[in-house]
């Protein structure tokens, strides 16, 4: 089917979604005048019931903590994915070089950039940390903090090259960051039910407002949510750096299909 | 006025079906899904937005205190992340594709067969 065929029925599909798109616009409530209670109730409620200060992980780890679990699996199983796709032959080895464009000139960093990557990659990681921990208090929380925390790795690979970065880059570490994140996740959810409560019932002592650690079982797992987090991106970006090595080191291999 | 941030989330989804159906190139084309995909974080915030509204964080101002719907903010949360790492498997399986088959082109790819 060439690009015009598509159009056209694309063109056909929109005769029919223009106007659906336009009824249901029209019929939504008012844009700034939300009418849904759910989120009002959780606004009202909450704050003296969980005893933490930001909705947003109070509806992630508590209120719709199963919804979470189920976001986590999909993460996991995403980036488990794209492991399983890319390693392949490839093997865990530690002497490859970057691949390079043999007509490209090869330039030398400058000791400027590796020392203000190492300086931004530490800041940036204990930036990442302290937004993960603060989750239930302040903006913030496991998901964010996470990626936050992972994007300090590409800035060491900024700096340093690819083989140093590959050299303190294990991907056991990563692996085990991402299913020990979710493992803890998975036993948040299932000890209460051991215990004979629902799935991810708060059991823990909440804590004093506005406290670092207040909200009980919901800080364990923004905890989980952030290791988990911080492990598969690092795991991800590690993955698609080691397709960025010489080609002839990495043979694709021959498959019976 | 009112349904301007309904259009907007339409367009995207528009502009970004536009995008796949003429897409020649695969990573294009998940960069269109990208696109797509957040017309609905337009959307989500858009249903929570509440006019004179704070944050729903009640750590500096105390909890009664207007505040946008806090579900729709988690729910493009979770997207956000899990959108990222579905776009990073598609990416995986466009290299994938284009290791075996020397190109992206959806028109030059023709249905998998056992001989190729």
């Amino acid at each position: 089917m060439t690009v015009t065929w598509r159009l056209g029925l694309f063109a056909i599909s929109l005769a029919v979604l223009v106007p659906a798109l336009w009824h249901v616009a029209m019929a939504l409530p008012a844009f700034g005048a939300p009418t849904e209670m759910y989120g009002a109730a959780v606004n009202a409620i909450i704050p003296a019931a969980r005893h933490i200060t930001n909705m947003v992980a109070a509806v992630n780890f508590d209120v719709r903590g199963f919804d979470t679990l189920g976001e986590e699996c999909i993460l996991v199983a995403a980036v488990t994915g794209t492991c399983v796709l890319l390693r392949g032959a490839r093997g865990e080895d530690l002497t490859a070089e970057a691949g390079h464009l043999p007509d490209r000139p090869h330039v030398e960093r400058s000791d400027a950039v590796v020392l203000v990557c190492r300086i931004g990659a530490t800041v940036l990681l204990l930036f990442g940390v302290y937004m993960a921990l603060h989750g239930t208090a302040t903006p913030g929380g496991g998901f964010q903090g996470g990626v936050i925390a992972a994007s300090s790795l590409m800035l060491i690979y900024l700096g340093e090259g690819y083989s140093p970065w590959r050299h303190v880059m294990h991907s056991w570490f990563l692996g085990a960051l991402e299913g020990g994140g979710a493992f803890i996740f998975v036993a948040a959810a299932a000890i209460p039910l051991m215990l004979g409560y629902a799935v991810l019932q708060n059991i823990l002592p909440y804590g004093q407002p506005k406290d670092l650690f207040a909200g009980g079982l919901m800080v364990v797992a923004n905890f989980a949510v952030g290791l988990s987090v911080a492990g598969s991106f690092g795991q991800l970006m590690l993955e698609f750096m080691e397709e960025t090595r010489s080609p002839e080191d990495d043979p694709i291999p021959d498959e019976e299909d | 006025m009112s349904v301007f941030p309904w259009l907007v989330a339409a367009w995207l989804l528009g502009i970004g079906l536009y995008g796949i159906i003429t897409s020649r190139h695969y990573v294009h084309l998940i960069g269109c899904l990208s696109v797509l995909q957040s017309g609905t974080y337009v959307l989500l915030l858009g249903i929570g937005y509440k006019w004179g509204a704070g944050p729903p964080i009640f750590y500096d101002h105390p909890a009664g205190t207007p505040a946008v719907d806090p579900i729709v903010q988690a729910l493009v949360l979770t997207d956000i992340v899990v959108g990222a790492a579905v776009t990073a498997l598609l990416l995986v399986i466009a290299l994938q594709v284009h290791k075996r088959r020397g190109s992206l082109d959806p028109q030059e790819l023709r249905p998998l067969r056992p001989d190729n």
